[in-house]
């Protein structure tokens, strides 16, 4: 078996939305924490709707995965083996998190809170979702798919935790609450992350280098990807990060909503092209 | 299609299968068995025979000599006894029997395909009907009956056999792992193999599975 790719759809939808999720609210939870943070934290970042709207995004990112499975009904028995299994702690680490995200905006909204008890909210929800993206990185990481095995797989996951979450919190600021043109430092911080992580990202795209990375000299299993059907994924995905960074820099130049958001769903693409060739390079050692 | 350990054989510690290549004629005819006794839709095959070609004609002096090889390999699923399908199982629907053998409970199975992704052998194939997970069982019914599994039953050429792991090394040797299999530490399948004569000549490099299509 080899090449899942667009078969996989409902995985690439599930992981692409539920690390966006996550990377937006590191920056949040960072910035709310430490930007301005002589008194303690701030905010102005930690707002309703964008909690709202990291809810929203990880049932969003659930209900696609649900495509993924043959019964669907049946996915609460997922979470029956902890003790053995990274997609049954994937699974948890989303729900906890999911809840301690819901539980922030619940706070927030009635502003009759605690700021102790909200840094203890976002240092639970913080580890809750590092531990869902670790557990999403170990999942994929198996004995028998050397294609997955080794940095590829991390560097794919956190890189786009990063540079959709990070671009993400921007968009959802500036152009959809309105609110980051009064938070400049905070859409700096971002627009480093972001373009760090484009950094990141052109690394993974050498892991493809015939001889090195991925595939070496010798093939790894017996249905290995042919180079000619990699090369459109990683084409489509370097001209989708140049106009990342291009329109990252227009704006950063002349901030306008519009180019913010040519940047965040460039992003978007170039990032659902790279999960789909992750899928695609799936083959497995044996038969 | 529930599978579920019934009354079992209590001296048997692991059961695992035999396989001759050198006696194998590539007949498929374990392979029909099987599909005919589980009754396994279009695209599910548990036991499936890969044909494995390599080689090459040389040249010595003015004289072409032939160098090409082939041979079957029939592959069930092989009751590992470090199942690497069960191991990422979210809902622990995939367990070992007390004899050995590997089961899936039907009513347990989510269809996520994690286990499918992971087996060497390609013992787990997703039966697009029920939407569910399926594997060769070892025809535990009729092991219950103390008969052989159906596959071991129909092979023409004696190329199969089964029974308890111990006894079948000490039988036929040690050897589990020729290609095109993947390196037996991985799971630690319950199997036995005798390569045809050629098999030491193939790796990845000078041979390859001629049959992808029917299997």
């Amino acid at each position: 078996m080899t090449g899942l790719a667009w078969k996989e759809w409902p995985l690439v939808g599930f992981t692409l939305l539920s690390q966006t999720a996550v990377g937006a609210f590191w920056m949040v939870a960072v910035a709310s924490l430490y930007m301005e943070g002589a008194s303690g934290w701030n905010s102005r970042y930690l707002t309703f709707p964008f909690l709202a709207a990291v809810v929203i995004v990880l049932g969003l990112a659930t209900a696609i995965s649900l495509f993924h499975l043959g019964r669907p009904w049946r996915a609460v028995l997922a979470l029956n083996n902890l003790k053995r299994s990274w997609l049954s702690r994937e699974i948890l680490f989303e729900l906890v998190f999911m809840v301690l995200a819901a539980s922030l905006a619940l706070l927030v909204l009635k502003k009759t809170y605690r700021p102790t008890l909200v840094r203890i909210l976002v240092a639970l929800a913080f580890s809750a979702s590092l531990f869902f993206i670790i557990s999403m990185v170990k999942l994929y990481m198996m004995r028998t798919v050397p294609a997955w095995r080794g940095l590829y797989t991390p560097l794919s996951f956190f890189g786009t935790a990063l540079l959709l979450g990070s671009l993400g919190a921007a968009f959802s600021y500036d152009t959809l609450l309105d609110l980051g043109r009064k938070a400049p430092p905070f859409l700096d911080a971002a627009a480093i992350v972001a373009l760090a992580t484009v950094v990141l990202i052109l690394l993974t795209i050498f892991l493809f280098t015939p001889g090195l990375g991925l595939f070496g000299p010798k093939k790894a299993t017996l249905l290995e990807l042919p180079a000619a059907k990699i090369y459109p994924y990683l084409l489509f995905r370097l001209l989708f990060l140049s106009g990342t960074v291009l329109f990252s820099f227009l704006y950063y130049r002349n901030p306008s909503a519009p180019l913010l958001t040519i940047a965040f769903l460039s992003a978007l693409a170039a990032e659902a092209a790279g999960r789909l060739l992750f899928y695609a390079v799936y083959s497995r050692l044996g038969v | 299609m529930q599978q579920a350990g019934g009354s079992q054989s209590s001296w048997v510690r692991q059961y695992a299968f035999y396989f001759d290549s050198s006696a194998c004629s590539g007949c498929k005819a374990c392979q029909a068995a099987c599909k005919d006794k589980h009754d396994l839709p279009v695209n599910i095959l548990w036991r499936r025979v890969y044909e494995v070609a390599g080689g090459n004609w040389t040249k010595s002096g003015n004289v072409w000599v032939p160098g090409v090889f082939s041979y079957y390999i029939s592959m069930a699923c092989h009751q590992c006894a470090k199942p690497i399908c069960g191991d990422g199982c979210p809902t622990k629907a995939i367990y070992k029997r007390q004899d050995g053998i590997v089961l899936l409970d039907t009513e347990a199975c989510i269809g996520c395909r994690l286990c499918e992704w992971a087996c060497p052998y390609g013992a787990l194939q997703f039966d697009e009907a029920s939407r569910l997970m399926t594997k060769c069982h070892f025809c535990f019914d009729y092991i219950d009956m103390g008969k052989p599994p159906a596959c071991v039953a129909a092979c023409p050429m004696r190329a199969l056999d089964f029974g308890e792991l111990a006894d079948l090394r000490k039988k036929y040797g040690e050897m589990s792992q020729v290609f095109p299999l993947p390196e037996a530490a991985l799971t630690e399948p319950s199997l036995v193999i005798k390569p045809h004569r050629d098999a030491t000549r193939a790796t990845k490099d000078t041979a390859e599975v001629a049959n992808w299509e029917e299997i």
